[in-house]
């Protein structure tokens, strides 16, 4: 008898396990088990709404009850009959004092007085139509000694493979398209003031103009302005000249001068086109010489002038050397992801396909102890269509010169030019205002299911 | 004795009352299994939705191809977020329609009409299919799903009054409510059926706009139209607060014979004008009629906007498509990057025509799309919808998945 009875207590236990597991285990209510996503079909309706910005438009309006009352019609129509919906406008504050109430509502509208007991939010900022925002950007060189941008704009040179533009014009469009991420953008006006440059003295008023460590834009194209003083038989004829090198290419001894300044000054130099420092330019000296394609105030150097450049920059003894540094096959190239990526960040939006015909070699330029610092463009075997190299020493880690050296065809896109700059030294975007009190407003979309619970 | 029917009697009792329990408590743990089971379920629809509506698909262009994709996607290439590429959506083989067979062609084409005025004739070896989506987006043998996309404002026109003048109400609602104090921009396409044999018909454009009342109902007049049988096609935007809907109406004088654009290449943006006796062999050989095709865009201010079809000199394309396989089939080309309507007036006699719509992309005419299975009788049906835009046209899409392989499909 004890046995039936012990075992009564055990079904006694068991169903009293049951019976409690029964009433904690509580089943969701069959709208939970398989539920809309409330969240991003709030979400996508308050996108919709704001597709021709009409959303933005009545969040800043929300005393006007017409347009409230639009935007209520719209919200219904576009809702399905069983989803109910509180939408709420808040005013974002960011005064001080003010703390402590970051949102305060300022409209609400709803087609039910209660959400029910299934609802979720989603959240969308809207800007007022009256505000521009502003984006201040990070100065390239404050933090390295450095941040001053030299374009040249020499009006006694002429260029070549600019076909089409003026040096001048050129120069004008990337002032306004690079000034802003530099402390200091100046223009270098004449070959005087670069020869000034070359010099390391400083050309402008301002204080915080620095030649060490600074960008020059050549916007020359494959041409390069020359002060007169490095002419045959003027005062720097010795390092602008030289008599040995074959007839008519003498002047590839300015294109080592100039690739030693880049060594000296820690220069990033920025040829934006074609063949770099193929010609010599002064309107003055070279009045009488042409290019053979009828520009007149240019010097041809040739294939010499890049290598004279080269030693330049390596710090090694001049030798007139006329190799190729680049092939001419005809190759569309591609920006690499990095510098589509600065597309985007920059706004700033050349074709990514582009046509290079002087793409350089990179093993020639890397036995001028030249390393790669960007590929703007993707490479096509050795030859590199876009690209800044890094000089360093042999031994050391300093980087001591750079080039920019793009090798598109004609005519140059210089937003090609501002977008391997910035790419290169990828200066920060600040965004400001977007938080600034009465330029933006919160809008909260609840919906919830009717019926039941 | 008395111990061992005690121990017999208590043993059948416990192993009576264990067996009890253990039905109990796996009803218990089934009924969760199952709520795990839908939970993931309907976690899993949410998921299979943004994937579907979210990327644009491999290759990014294929709506405006005739390569098969190598990933299913919907959104437009050009956009961000729930933009769909009305495009693509041309080339999902529609769930709903039956097929039509082209005579001259031998080809089968899907039916995405809606009604009598405006067609869409897919070519049916061209699209997308829904086993090939179920791979595509690797649920085959696990899931099955149909995807809808419906217009949020439906923009029905019914003539109140066939002439002297014409009359049309235009009644705009959304799914929820009526489309009420909302902008009805219109333009009444009216056809001239000329007398000469050498002629083609044209048409002229009327635009106007108005608002609709507390039942979102517009009433319309027009003067111009006195012509109780005086052939016209008219379409009506509706439009609020960011929200848009379209839709259409046509009237034709000719018996029962019109022209029937099909769509026979979407990569080289070919379209057929095909009579349609020609189409599942309905009719004679040998019945003809003129047509002129032109193709208009929808502008930001709801005007239409003609752009040329392939000829710099006239914006039209006419000529006379006549039933029968030994007859030629006109083809037009239309534009590769826009959406629009081709809008095709026909004339049998001098006083018979018509005039038919096709839209170049789903969201010219807000036609709907159903894609995918059929989920009557599936034992569980998950659904999730989202707000989406085509061609700045306002739809709302659905997905519906169930499980094929049983209650305990995991996501």
């Amino acid at each position: 008898m004890i046995r039936t009875i012990e075992v009564l207590l055990v079904i006694i236990i068991i169903a009293g396990a049951f019976i409690g597991t029964s009433y904690l285990s509580v089943l969701p209510a069959p709208r939970q088990v398989s539920p809309i996503n409330l969240n991003r079909l709030s979400l996508t309706t308050l996108q919709m709404l704001d597709s021709d910005y009409d959303l933005s438009r009545a969040a800043f309006e929300t005393d006007n009850s017409t347009v409230l009352g639009q935007l209520q019609v719209a919200l219904s129509a576009s809702l399905p009959p069983n989803v109910i919906y509180n939408l709420t406008v808040y005013d974002v504050n960011d005064k001080e004092g003010q703390l402590y109430t970051l949102y305060t509502p300022v409209a609400n509208i709803s087609n039910a007085e209660s959400i029910g007991t299934t609802s979720d939010v989603s959240m969308y900022t809207v800007a007022s139509s009256n505000v521009t925002f502003n984006v201040t950007p990070e100065k390239i060189g404050e933090k390295s000694n450095g941040g001053t941008l030299y374009i040249l704009n020499c009006s006694d040179a002429n260029g070549w493979w600019i076909t089409g533009y003026t040096a001048q014009s050129l120069a004008q469009d990337l002032y306004n398209l690079l000034s802003p991420y530099f402390i200091n953008t100046i223009m270098v006006q004449n070959t005087t003031q670069l020869r000034e440059l070359i010099d390391n003295h400083t050309i402008s008023s301002s204080p915080t103009e620095k030649v060490q460590n600074a960008v020059v834009i050549n916007t020359f194209g494959e041409c390069v302005p020359m002060p007169q003083e490095y002419y045959q038989g003027q005062s720097r004829a010795s390092q602008g000249y030289d008599s040995n090198a074959p007839s008519g290419y003498g002047y590839v001894k300015y294109c080592y001068t100039l690739g030693n300044c880049v060594f000296m000054y820690n220069w990033t130099w920025a040829s934006i086109v074609g063949y770099p420092f193929y010609y010599v330019s002064n309107t003055g000296v070279f009045s009488n010489d042409q290019n053979g394609w009828g520009i007149y105030g240019m010097k041809m150097t040739a294939t010499g002038g890049s290598r004279a450049f080269l030693e330049g920059l390596n710090n090694q003894a001049y030798v007139y050397n006329s190799a190729q540094i680049t092939d001419s096959a005809n190759r569309v190239v591609t920006f690499t992801q990095a510098a589509i990526d600065s597309c985007n960040y920059y706004g700033i939006y050349p074709s990514i396909y582009q046509t290079s015909t002087r793409a350089l070699s990179n093993s020639t330029m890397s036995s001028y102890n030249l390393r790669v610092g960007f590929n703007v463009f993707n490479p096509s075997g050795d030859y590199l269509a876009g690209a800044v190299y890094n000089h360093f020493a042999i031994g050391s880690t300093n980087i001591t010169g750079s080039l920019l050296a793009l090798g598109l065809t004609r005519t140059p896109d210089v937003r090609v030019t501002a977008l391997s700059l910035l790419s290169y030294y990828q200066p920060r975007l600040y965004p400001s205002e977007y938080t600034a009190q009465g330029t933006s407003r919160l809008v909260v979309l609840q919906l919830g299911l009717a019926g039941g619970s | 004795m008395n111990a061992t029917i005690d121990h017999m009697v208590s043993l059948i009792v416990f192993i009576g009352a264990i067996l009890l329990f253990i039905g109990l408590f796996s009803q218990t743990i089934q009924t969760a299994v199952v709520y795990e089971s839908h939970k993931a379920l309907s976690t899993k629809t949410s998921d299979l939705l943004d994937t579907i509506l979210l990327n644009p698909g491999i290759p990014g262009d294929w709506g405006k191809t005739d390569v098969r994709p190598a990933g299913l996607g919907l959104q437009d290439p050009e956009f961000t977020q729930y933009q769909m590429s009305s495009f693509s959506l041309m080339r999902l083989d529609s769930s709903t329609g039956n097929l039509v067979e082209y005579d001259k062609t031998g080809s089968y084409y899907s039916n995405l009409s809606l009604g009598f005025g405006a067609s869409l004739l897919m070519p049916k070896a061209q699209e997308l299919n829904y086993s090939t989506a179920l791979s595509l987006l690797g649920i085959n043998n696990t899931y099955g799903f149909q995807l809808t996309l419906t217009p949020d404002i439906t923009v029905s026109i019914t003539e109140t009054n066939p002439g002297s003048p014409l009359g049309l109400s235009v009644s705009a609602s959304g799914t929820g409510s009526p489309f009420s104090g909302a902008t009805i921009n219109y333009c009444l396409i009216q056809v001239t059926l000329p007398q000469n044999e050498s002629e083609y018909p044209s048409y002229t454009i009327q635009s106007g706009s108005n608002t609709t009342d507390q039942q979102g109902i517009a009433n319309l007049t027009f003067p111009s139209v006195t012509d109780a049988n005086q052939t016209y096609a008219f379409i009506a935007y509706a439009h609020l607060d960011g929200v848009v809907g379209v839709g259409y109406h046509t009237r034709v004088s000719a018996t029962d014979q019109c022209v029937v654009p099909i769509v026979q290449s979407m990569g080289s943006q070919e379209v057929a004008l095909a009579h349609n006796y020609d189409l599942n062999n309905s009719g004679p050989e040998g019945s003809s009629l003129k047509y002129n095709a032109t193709f208009v865009i929808s502008t930001e201010d709801y005007t239409l906007s003609e752009l040329s079809l392939g000829n710099s000199s006239s914006q039209g394309v006419v000529g006379t498509v006549t039933s029968g396989v030994g007859n030629p089939s006109p083809t037009i080309p239309l534009p590769e990057c826009t959406t629009g309507i081709l809008i095709v007036t026909y004339q049998e006699s001098s006083t018979q025509g018509g005039v038919v719509l096709m839209p170049w992309g789903v969201s010219s005419l807000a036609f709907p799309v159903t894609f995918g299975g059929n989920p009557v009788g599936q034992v569980w049906v998950a659904t999730d919808i989202r707000q989406v835009t085509i061609g700045g046209i306002a739809y709302q899409a659905k997905l519906a998945l169930w499980s094929t392989s049983g209650y305990q499909v995991n996501g």
